[in-house]
């Protein structure tokens, strides 16, 4: 007997356009997480940076891992949690939706989102002279796209134990906290020493770190020093957001 | 009794489900054939909303076997043949109604276009409103419109007119109808009598996890008296019980209804046995007294 599902690859794609044109709709959204970041880097970056490109460079870095963190953790984290809550999860549960296009539309709308913040600061960056090689440019993007990754997984985490309201002040929560915390505004030796201890624990600490390797800051043979405490957080938020998951579904 | 499985859309088999130790379902057997509107009635907790959640795959037995088209409830190519209506289910807000349908019309191969499910739906018009923008009801119209959207052998609907005002419930009933006409078959689970009475061929009444009648809406009429008579009067329980054609008596003081199967015979010997009767109100039972009949008849042989 032939399917009666819809080809997969179909869904996987309407399901990604459409998660990008709810959000694209949403000015909570969009405000927060493609506009703030360029505009906190257009004012602490550039205006108050007096226009040093040498710290224009490095905020480059870091707010670039910045400006991926707000739409994973609020893509996920807020918008599972309400789709949770008013049922709407359940009625694609139902469908013959398969059963990863949700999770991978959100992945997909994420990752563009991402881009788009991450872009404008890139261009900001450059407009203020600062300077790199396509395989710097590249390999920064490459570091921020893949820090999408760890803070989704997060958001999800979020998304699949609390209700939407909960879940918003939690994500604003980690939002600002691994922002500070994990160095992305400044660097973390201006923070007490134990809050420093405290930075190895964040994705946000690791990953600025590695964007920091990339435009120069740092060496980059230590880059497996970040790397790997950063694959075990994922790991552990890829459980986390695993077993709350199953929750759900159970 | 063994039925035909070539026939059959949905079959529960000896299911027992409980939650957190309280037992909701209890060896509960139910087979759904092509093409029948079958109501799940019964009142609130009665284990209606855990039958329609088994069946769509929703919720797992903790024993017993659940088939949908002969498949694991949670087989893709099972739910491809289902639409499903739940009792709260959100619409994503930013979102067009017509955006909305066509999106969970492409899951479906036999999808039906989006234009066609929304003039089905009464939803022509709203096709172009966002969902943060419609009323609760325009909203449930929405989520029957994605129940057919992928034109369903078997719609499986969880209280669907739950909030709406009488003239509402009738326009979904008609889409319902239109959809069992066409051949569909339907599980309708409802706490409202009239709406079992209106659009079941059978219904199957359940009270305490298990299925205490199962019939069609007339049969089910039938089985008990056609006659309500209320008076007053100040004859005992015992005497009223032994008056002809009397099915079934609840006296509350001086306050006595009486279920009759031939309400002149009751009313004759009636008015002979007491004189002094007032304020005599006769009235035809309608489903809910019969089922308030086969309720606690039943509660009765079990306690």
């Amino acid at each position: 007997m032939s399917s009666l599902v819809a080809s997969a690859p179909g869904i996987y794609l309407r399901e990604a356009l459409a998660e990008i044109g709810k959000s694209a709709r949403l000015p909570q959204f969009l405000i927060p997480t493609i506009a703030l970041p360029p505009a906190f880097y257009g004012l602490f970056a550039l205006g108050m940076g007096g226009g040093s490109v040498e710290i224009a460079m490095r905020l480059l870095a870091t707010y670039g891992v910045f400006a991926a963190m707000g739409p994973a953790l609020f893509g996920f984290g807020a918008s599972v949690a309400g789709e949770r809550e008013s049922g709407e999860l359940e009625l694609k549960r139902l469908s013959p939706m398969p059963a990863g296009a949700h999770v991978t539309a959100k992945l997909v709308a994420t990752i563009v989102f991402s881009v788009l913040a991450f872009g404008i600061i890139y261009v900001l960056a450059a407009s203020a002279g600062v300077r790199l090689s396509q395989e710097q440019w590249v390999l920064l993007a490459g570091v921020h796209a893949a820090s999408v990754i760890p803070f989704a997984l997060i958001g999800l985490s979020i998304g699949y134990r609390l209700g939407q309201k909960a879940a918003i002040a939690v994500a604003n929560v980690a939002f600002l906290g691994m922002a500070v915390l994990g160095g992305l505004w400044m660097p973390i030796t201006l923070l007490p020493s134990f809050i420093q201890s405290a930075a190895w624990a964040l994705p946000s600490y690791h990953l600025g770190a590695l964007a920091l390797m990339v435009v120069g800051e740092g060496n980059m043979a230590n880059a497996w020093l970040h790397a790997g405490p950063l694959a075990l957080i994922t790991i552990a938020a890829g459980l986390l957001a695993w077993t709350g998951q199953e929750r759900h579904a159970a | 009794m063994p039925r035909s499985t070539a026939a059959v859309i949905a079959r529960l088999e000896g299911v027992a489900k409980s939650y957190s130790g309280r037992a909701v379902l209890r060896g509960f057997d139910l087979g759904l054939e092509v093409g029948a509107v079958v109501a799940l009635l019964g009142p609130n907790g009665a284990g209606k909303s855990t039958v329609a959640g088994l069946i769509t795959g929703r919720l797992a037995a903790d024993a017993g076997e659940v088939r949908l088209f002969d498949r694991d409830p949670r087989d893709p190519e099972a739910r491809a043949r289902m639409g499903v209506m739940l009792q709260a289910a959100g619409l994503p807000d930013t979102l067009t109604v017509a955006e909305v349908v066509d999106l969970h019309a492409g899951y479906y191969r036999r999808r039906l276009k989006t234009k066609d499910i929304l003039a089905q739906a009464g939803l022509a018009e709203l096709a172009q409103r966002r969902c943060d923008r419609l009323s609760g009801g325009e909203k449930r119209r929405v989520h029957f419109a994605l129940a057919i959207a992928g034109s369903p052998d078997f719609l499986v609907l969880d209280e669907p007119t739950t909030g709406f005002d009488a003239e509402a419930r009738r326009s979904l009933w008609r889409l319902v109808r239109e959809k069992a006409d066409e051949g569909a078959a339907v599980l309708l689970a409802t706490h409202y009598m009239d709406e079992a009475d209106a659009l079941a061929d059978r219904i199957v009444v359940v009270a305490g996890g298990r299925i205490i009648a199962d019939d069609t809406p007339a049969a089910i009429k039938a089985k008990v008296a056609g006659t309500m008579i209320r008076i007053r009067t100040r004859m005992t329980l015992a005497a009223l019980k032994v008056l002809p054609a009397v099915a079934r008596v609840e006296l509350r003081g001086a306050d006595a209804t009486l279920l009759t199967t031939h309400a002149r015979a009751t009313l004759e010997a009636l008015f002979s046995a007491d004189p002094s009767l007032v304020d005599v109100e006769v009235t035809s039972a309608s489903l809910e007294d019969a089922l308030a009949d086969i309720i606690s008849s039943t509660g009765q042989e079990a306690a």
